[in-house]
C-alpha cells in the first residue's frame, strides 16, 4: 500500500468538504463531519486546516487555481480567440456538470457569505489565479486585434456574470435543456459582444 | 566675385556668400544647408507628443520651444471653447525656467562665441576663458532642473499647468543658485556689484571697470563697433512675459503688435540651397532679441547707448549683457511670487476632444518664437514654427535686405563675420 | 605614473543631423575643465579646438577618439563633403568611436526626417545595420536624448585610463545602462502599492499606469546619476519617455497603452502573468497613508 502524500490528503479533504457543503450547506457542515467523511481524526484534521475559516478560504484558492490552470491551458493553445471563448465556456460548464460542488461553493458560499471571507480573502486576493488568466485572455485577444479594447471589468463582468448566471439557473433546475446545449449560443453571444468592430 | 565663408561654432552650420566691392561687403547672402522637417514629423501625431518633439528642435533653446508648444495647445483649448485656468504659481515657475534658459544662453554666447571672436579681431588681446560661460550655464541649468527635472530637453509643461509640485526646498535651492550666479557674474564677468552695474547711465561708466565685460566694451569701442553693424533700427517684441513689453518699435517709438501679422517668405540664396525661410512682420524686416526687448522696456543704459550709437553692433552686444544682468535679478523676484499651496495643474478636457487651432508665442533667447498648431480630435493636422533667427538672419534680395544682411554691408569681411555673430545665430532653429 | 609622458588622446566631436542637445548637455558637466585637460580637442562645435572645422572635413589627420552626435543621413554633406566619407575616414583611424545621443546610437528623433535612409551609426532602431557596422568592435553607443554628461565623462575617463568598457547587446556601457530609470524614482512606494497618479502636478502617485511612464522598461541611470546633479524627469512628475531605447521616440507619450485596462508593456523581464497577479493582490489593499497627500499645505479645513 503506497504512502499517501500530505498534498493528496489535503486534496481529499477539499473534495470531501466541497461535497458536504454542497449537500448539507456551509454553516451546518462541521469539521467532525468532514473528518469523518475522509476517515481521519478531528485532531489530525487540524494538522491540515487550523480552522473552518481557514478551510473556507483555502477552498476558494483551490477552486481559483483549478479554474486558472484550465483557462491557462486554453490561453496558451493555438486556438483562435473565438475558439478559446468556446473552450472556456465548455470547460466551465463541464465543471458545473461533473463537479457541481466546485461552482456551487463559489457562487453560493463565497459570493454570498462575504463575512466569512472578509479577513484574509479581501477583494480579489483569493481568486487571483483565475482572474489573472482571464486578464491574460483579454490581453491577448485585444493585442491580436480580435477583441474590442475596453475596460477590463466591463468585459469580465459580461463573460463571468453570464456564465455564473447560467450555472445558477442550472443549479436551480430552471433550464429545460442540459447545460451543454447552451454552449454554442452562449459562446457566440460572448464573442459577438466582445469582438472588435 | 563671390566668395563663400563657412561659419562654424554656431548652432549647426551656415555659409555666407560675400560679394565684395573695394574690399567691403556690397551684398551678402546666407544659406543654411541642413533640414530636419520637424513640422512634417509633427503631423498626425498626438498633440501632447509635440511637448516632447519640439524641444528637440534646438539643444540650447529647447525650453522656449516647450513653452511655445504648451501655449499653442492651451490657446487651442481656449479657441475650442474650453478655456484653461492657470494660476500665479504655474505662470511663475514657467517664467522662471524660461528666464534661466535665456541666462544660460547669454553666458555661453558671451564667453564661448563673442569674446573669442572679438579677441581674434581686436588688437588688445586677452586670455580667453570660454569655460566660464559653460560653468555659469551649468548653474543656471541646475536651477531649471529643480523644477523641470533636467536641462536640456525637459517636458514638464503640459496643458493645464506643470508636472512638478515643488516644496520650499526647491525654491530656496533655486534662489541659492541664482545668488551663486550673481556672485560669479559680479566677480568674474563685470567686476562690480550687479546693482551698480544695472544703474550705469552710459558707456562712460565702464571706464572704472577692469573685467571681462569691460574688456568686451573697450574692445568694441576700439574697433569702432559703435559705428558699425547698423540695421533697420526697428524692432519686434511679441512674447508676453514678466520681463517683456510686447511692441513693434521704430527706433524707440512704440506701436501695437499682433502675432497674426507675422509672415514668412522663401529666402534668397542663389549660390546654395538654403532651407531657412525669412520671417517678416507685415512683409517688412525687423530685428528681434535682447536689443529689441531692452529698448521696449525702456532700459535706461540701453536707451542711452541707442541714443548715441543706434542699433550698432556695440549696442546689440551691450543689450545682451545688460539683459543678462537684469534677468538675474528678475529670476530672484519671480521665486518670491511662488505660492506652493496653489495647484500645479488644473484638470483639462482630454485632448482627444479638442479640434481647434492655437498660437503660442514666447520670447526665446534670440527673440520671438511662434508655434501655430491645428488640432483635430487631439491629432496634429498642421504645425508651423517661426524662430527668431528667421527674423534676424534671413537672406533676401539686395533691394530688401534682412537685418543681418543690412548690418554687414560696407564692412570688411572680418568685421562682417563678427557683426553676423552679434545676432546670435541658431541655424538648427532657423531651418527646423 | 608618468602621465605627462603619454601624449593626450586626441578627440574630434563631429555632428550629423542634430539639434545640438548632446553638446549643450555636455557643457553642463561640473568639472568640465578637468576632464578636457586629459584630451587634445581637435574639433568641438563650441569649445576651443586646435583644428578648424574646414580642416577636419578634409580628412588629413587622424584622431584617437571620434565622437559623433546626430542622426546619420547618407546624403548629408558638411562643408560640401559627404558625412559618410568623413565618418568612414575617422572610424578607420580612431581607436574609439562614440555614438553620443540616441540619434547617433539608433536613429532617434531625426530618423523621422528621412525614415527610409536615416539611421544610427551601427543600429537602425533595433536592427543591427549602419554605416560603421564593420567598426562595431570599437564603437560605443551612449544613447539618451540628450546623453547625460556624466555618462560621457565616465566613458572618456575609462578611455583615458585605458580600461576595458563592457557593453550590452546594444553596445551601451553596462555599468551605465544596466539600471532602469525606475531605480531610484522617489515615487517607488506608489509603484509598489499600485497607487496610480490621478493627475499631473501632484507629488503622489505612480506615473506608470496612466501617464505613460516608461521607466520600468528603460535602461538608464537617470534616477541614480541625477540630471544636472539635482533631479530627473520622474522626480518632477514627468513620465520617462524611454529616450535611451531604440524605439525612441514612441507615440502617445503621455499615456499608457492598455489592452482591456492591462498595460501593454509590463516592467522589463517580468512575465505578464506574474505582474498581473501581484498587481491584483496589491490593489486589493487600501493603505490610508499612501492614499492621502504626502504634504498637506492647507491650513484650514
Amino acid at each position: 500500500m503506497a504512502r499517501i502524500t500530505k498534498e493528496k490528503r489535503k486534496t481529499t479533504i477539499i473534495s470531501a468538504a466541497l461535497k458536504l457543503f454542497s449537500q448539507k450547506g456551509f454553516y451546518i457542515t462541521t469539521i467532525p463531519d468532514i473528518a469523518e467523511k475522509v476517515g481521519m481524526s478531528v485532531g489530525n484534521f487540524y494538522n491540515y486546516f487550523s480552522s473552518k475559516d481557514v478551510l473556507a478560504k483555502e477552498l476558494v484558492i483551490f477552486i481559483s487555481e483549478y479554474l486558472g490552470k484550465n483557462i491557462r491551458k486554453i490561453n496558451e493553445s493555438d486556438l483562435s480567440t473565438e475558439e478559446k471563448i468556446s473552450e472556456i465556456v465548455s470547460m466551465y460548464f463541464d465543471i458545473a456538470k461533473n463537479k457541481p460542488e466546485m461552482i456551487e461553493y463559489f457562487l453560493r458560499v463565497y459570493l454570498s457569505n462575504r463575512e466569512v471571507f472578509r479577513d484574509g480573502c479581501e477583494g480579489m486576493i483569493c481568486v487571483f489565479p483565475f482572474v489573472t488568466e482571464m486578464m491574460m485572455f483579454f490581453n491577448d485577444g485585444v493585442e491580436c486585434g480580435d477583441l474590442q479594447d475596453q475596460d477590463f471589468f466591463s468585459a469580465f463582468g459580461l463573460f463571468m456574470g453570464y456564465l455564473g448566471g447560467m450555472v445558477f439557473l442550472f443549479g436551480e433546475k430552471i433550464l429545460p435543456q442540459p447545460l451543454q446545449e447552451y454552449e454554442e449560443s452562449i459562446s457566440l453571444n460572448i464573442y459577438n459582444a466582445l469582438k472588435s468592430r | 566675385m563671390i566668395t563663400k565663408q563657412l561659419i562654424d561654432q554656431i548652432e549647426g552650420e551656415a555659409s555666407i556668400y560675400f560679394d565684395m566691392k573695394d574690399d567691403v561687403v556690397d551684398f551678402a547672402t546666407i544659406s543654411f544647408p541642413h533640414f530636419r522637417g520637424m513640422e512634417t514629423i509633427l503631423k498626425e501625431k498626438n498633440a501632447l507628443d509635440a511637448l516632447v518633439i519640439t524641444p528637440r528642435i534646438c539643444g540650447v533653446c529647447g525650453h522656449s520651444h516647450l513653452m511655445a508648444t504648451v501655449r499653442a495647445i492651451e490657446d487651442a483649448y481656449n479657441n475650442a471653447g474650453f478655456p484653461i485656468k492657470l494660476n500665479q504659481k504655474i505662470d511663475s515657475i514657467r517664467e522662471f525656467t524660461l528666464i534661466m534658459e535665456i541666462i544660460q544662453n547669454h553666458f555661453k554666447w558671451i564667453y564661448l562665441t563673442i569674446m573669442p571672436e572679438l579677441n581674434k579681431l581686436s588688437k588688445i588681446q586677452k586670455i580667453q576663458t570660454p569655460l566660464k560661460g559653460a560653468f555659469a550655464a551649468s548653474i543656471a541649468s541646475k536651477a531649471i532642473a529643480l523644477f523641470a527635472g533636467q536641462w536640456p530637453h525637459s517636458s514638464y509643461m503640459i496643458p493645464g499647468g506643470i508636472t512638478t509640485d515643488p516644496t520650499n526646498i526647491e525654491i530656496l535651492k533655486a534662489d541659492s543658485y541664482i545668488d551663486e550666479l550673481i556672485t560669479f557674474f559680479e566677480k568674474e564677468s563685470i567686476g562690480i556689484s550687479i546693482e551698480k552695474f544695472l544703474s550705469f547711465k552710459s558707456s562712460k561708466d565702464f571706464k572704472i571697470l577692469d573685467s571681462d565685460i569691460s574688456y568686451l566694451e573697450h574692445s568694441l569701442m576700439n574697433l569702432k563697433m559703435n559705428k558699425k553693424g547698423f540695421s533697420y533700427d526697428r524692432f519686434l517684441v511679441i512674447g508676453k512675459h514678466i520681463f517683456t513689453k510686447p511692441s513693434l518699435l521704430k527706433q524707440t517709438r512704440h506701436y501695437k503688435i499682433n502675432q497674426k501679422f507675422v509672415n514668412t517668405v522663401i529666402s534668397y540664396s542663389p549660390n546654395e540651397i538654403s532651407y531657412a525661410r525669412n520671417a517678416q512682420y507685415k512683409e517688412s524686416f525687423y530685428e528681434t532679441g535682447p536689443l529689441a526687448r531692452t529698448i521696449s522696456s525702456n532700459f535706461p543704459i540701453i536707451k542711452n547707448m541707442h541714443r548715441y550709437f543706434k542699433d550698432s553692433a556695440y549696442t546689440r552686444i551691450m543689450a545682451r549683457v545688460f539683459e543678462l544682468a537684469n534677468l538675474l535679478k528678475q529670476a530672484k523676484d519671480i521665486l518670491k511670487t511662488i505660492d506652493i499651496s496653489q495647484t500645479s495643474f488644473n484638470k483639462v478636457l482630454d485632448i482627444s476632444k479638442i479640434s481647434a487651432s492655437g498660437v503660442g508665442v514666447v520670447e526665446a533667447p534670440r527673440g520671438p518664437l511662434l508655434h501655430k498648431i491645428t488640432i483635430e480630435k487631439g491629432i496634429i493636422k498642421e504645425y508651423n514654427v517661426v524662430t527668431p533667427t528667421q527674423f534676424n538672419i534671413g537672406s533676401s534680395k539686395k533691394s530688401n535686405l534682412t537685418p543681418a544682411q543690412k548690418a554687414m554691408r560696407g564692412l570688411s569681411k572680418k568685421e562682417a563675420l563678427f557683426v553676423f555673430r552679434t545676432f546670435d545665430v541658431c541655424s538648427v532653429c532657423t531651418t527646423h | 605614473m608618468h602621465l605627462n609622458q603619454d601624449k593626450k588622446p586626441t578627440l574630434i566631436w563631429f555632428q550629423g543631423l542634430t539639434c545640438n542637445g548632446n553638446t549643450h548637455s555636455f557643457l553642463n558637466l561640473s568639472n568640465l575643465e578637468q576632464l578636457l585637460n586629459k584630451f587634445e580637442i581637435l574639433l568641438h562645435p563650441s569649445l576651443t579646438s586646435t583644428q578648424s572645422f574646414h580642416a577636419i572635413t578634409k580628412c588629413k589627420i587622424s584622431c584617437d577618439i571620434f565622437i559623433f552626435e546626430g542622426t546619420y543621413d547618407p546624403l548629408m554633406k558638411r562643408n560640401g563633403i559627404l558625412v559618410s566619407k568623413i565618418i568612414e575616414y575617422y572610424a578607420l583611424c580612431a581607436k574609439h568611436i562614440l555614438a553620443v545621443g540616441s540619434c547617433a546610437s539608433f536613429g532617434g528623433m531625426f530618423k523621422a526626417s528621412a525614415p527610409q535612409r536615416n539611421s544610427g551609426l551601427i543600429f537602425n532602431e533595433n536592427e543591427k545595420k549602419g554605416p560603421l557596422l564593420k567598426h562595431q568592435h570599437k564603437l560605443i553607443n551612449l544613447s539618451g536624448c540628450p546623453v547625460h554628461p556624466e555618462w560621457l565623462e565616465y566613458i572618456l575617463n575609462m578611455i583615458a585610463i585605458k580600461k576595458e568598457i563592457k557593453l550590452d547587446e546594444l553596445h551601451r556601457p553596462i555599468e551605465l545602462y544596466s539600471n532602469l530609470a525606475h531605480h531610484g524614482c522617489i515615487r517607488n512606494e506608489y509603484f509598489e502599492w499600485k497607487i496610480d497618479a490621478n493627475n499631473f502636478g501632484e507629488k503622489e502617485g505612480c506615473l506608470y499606469y496612466k501617464q505613460g511612464c516608461r521607466a520600468p522598461m528603460t535602461h538608464s541611470s537617470c534616477n541614480k546619476i541625477l540630471w544636472n546633479e539635482v533631479s530627473s524627469k520622474t522626480r518632477v512628475g514627468t513620465p520617462c519617455f524611454g529616450c535611451t531605447e531604440p524605439d525612441f521616440p514612441r507615440q502617445n507619450l503621455f499615456s499608457t497603452k492598455t489592452n482591456m485596462s492591462i498595460p501593454e508593456d509590463v516592467p522589463l523581464g517580468i512575465p505578464k502573468r506574474s505582474y498581473l497577479t501581484i498587481t491584483g493582490i496589491v490593489k486589493t489593499f487600501h493603505i490610508k497613508r499612501l492614499e492621502g497627500k504626502l504634504i498637506d499645505y492647507k491650513t484650514t479645513d
